[in-house]
């Protein structure tokens, strides 16, 4: 029983070694890259999905082909299309 | 001119083609006798579709074809006659059951389903999934031609410029979700994780790999052919001449006239002739002039009119005869 939890231990504090050296180095380009991969992903749920905030959308027969993808998306991409701004955004964004 | 067998002769690759014209003209009653005579005399497996919603194959074969699928009227000749709304509906269930199953949900978010519900309401969806349902049929490839049987002129042609209009739609978008994934790649390789697959772009190129390949086929004239149906009347022979400017706005060529419901010039040498018979030969004379004059090099086919509608076998070997050997001089 004591084996393992000293191989626990090992484990986390390997996990924290690594994590720290994570953190230092490139969290902050991941965390970059996600935000941009967020926009992206927003900006193409704008452009197929549109009409479901107002936009028109030209075919929606392929939109409806496409909505499966996106369902877990549709809540936080309208949360952020819709949510007031201002200068403040820009320190907390 | 000399019908249609001769154009096919010329244009041996002709794999696809589609009848437009004004509505009540014959451009069912054409594509039903030359898929008729395509699939009897030449033997070749033939689908004649109709993409039109107050389809009359049902009328012309004597059989109730609408939402039935592919029926086989005769050995190699096979009808459809879509029902788009049907078609709709089934669409709107599987898109709704698929998000059921992958997220194994028991009810669909509200906002998902009201959703589903506007955008199937939206008039583009009639259109759309007609021209799904064109694409996939010809996509499958399982018929040696395809005969189209288009909605009234306005829309018949808007049809195709609409395939032009997606397929860069989905260019566009396909482009997008690819550059959104190019972040998602660099986050992931470092935070040391594998990237998922993209169901989303196998989705998207497929629906452009079916897209494109149909555009394609129906702007390469080899393969496809444009006939306008129109009739001795002032009102037909305007709407052919503004399609013709869209076909050529379109860089569609269009591949010929058929001259439809023309009556013998013999009844003005008969003296037993009623006048409104009479009347009615004259006017056509004068407006077949003006065809021969503004159309001449795309006549085809002259179909006389007939003194019985064209329905049933026996009538539609009547009309595939003057419409593939077309023998009467204008």
């Amino acid at each position: 029983m004591p084996l393992i939890g000293s191989e626990k231990k090992e484990k986390k504090g390997e996990g924290g070694i690594k994590g720290v050296l994570y953190g230092m180095a490139v969290h902050g380009s991941v965390t970059a890259f996600l935000k941009t991969r967020m926009y992206m992903e927003h900006l193409f749920m704008l452009m197929t999905l549109g009409d479901m905030l107002g936009f028109p959308i030209i075919p929606p027969y392929y939109s409806l082909k496409l909505l499966p993808y996106v369902v877990p998306n549709i809540k936080a991409w309208k949360m952020r299309m819709f949510r007031e701004r201002d200068f403040t955004d820009l320190i907390t964004s | 001119m000399t019908g249609l067998l001769e154009y096919f002769e010329k244009n041996p690759e002709t794999s696809v083609v589609i009848f437009a014209g004004k509505g009540g003209l014959g451009k069912t009653t054409c594509s039903a006798a030359l898929s008729y005579y395509m699939a009897t005399v030449q033997q070749r497996r033939v689908l004649c579709f109709s993409t039109d919603p107050q389809a009359s194959l049902s009328d012309i074969f004597e059989r109730d074809l609408f939402g039935k699928g592919e029926i086989e009227i005769v050995p190699n000749l096979f009808v459809v006659e879509i029902d788009a709304d049907k078609r709709i509906k089934e669409y709107q269930e599987e898109v709704k059951r698929k998000i059921l199953d992958m997220y194994k949900l028991d009810k669909l978010p509200e906002e998902v389903e009201e959703y589903i519900e506007s955008a199937s309401a939206e008039p583009a969806m009639y259109e759309s999934a007609t021209y799904d349902a064109m694409a996939e049929l010809v996509a499958r490839g399982e018929y040696d031609l395809y005969v189209f049987d288009m909605p009234p002129f306005g829309h018949g042609v808007r049809m195709v410029a609409m395939a032009e209009i997606l397929a860069k739609w989905v260019d566009k978008i396909t482009e997008a979700r690819e550059e959104a994934r190019k972040y998602e790649a660099v986050a992931a390789t470092l935070r040391g994780k594998r990237v998922e697959e993209d169901e989303l772009l196998k989705e998207l190129l497929e629906i452009k790999k079916k897209m494109s390949f149909f555009t394609e086929l129906l702007t390469d004239s080899r393969k496809t052919a444009f006939f306008m149906v129109l009739v001795p009347e002032k009102m037909a022979i305007l709407d052919t001449e503004r399609a013709l400017e869209m076909f050529e706005a379109l860089g569609i060529r269009m591949s010929g006239v058929v001259v439809n419901q023309v009556y013998p010039r013999e009844l003005l040498d008969d003296p037993k002739t009623p006048e409104f018979l009479r009347n009615k030969v004259v006017s056509q004379q004068k407006y077949l002039e003006e065809i021969k004059e503004k159309f001449g090099k795309y006549i085809v086919a002259v179909i006389p009119a007939f003194d019985r509608e064209p329905k049933g076998f026996e009538m539609l070997k009547l009309v595939s005869e003057h419409l593939m050997k077309s023998r009467i001089e204008l």
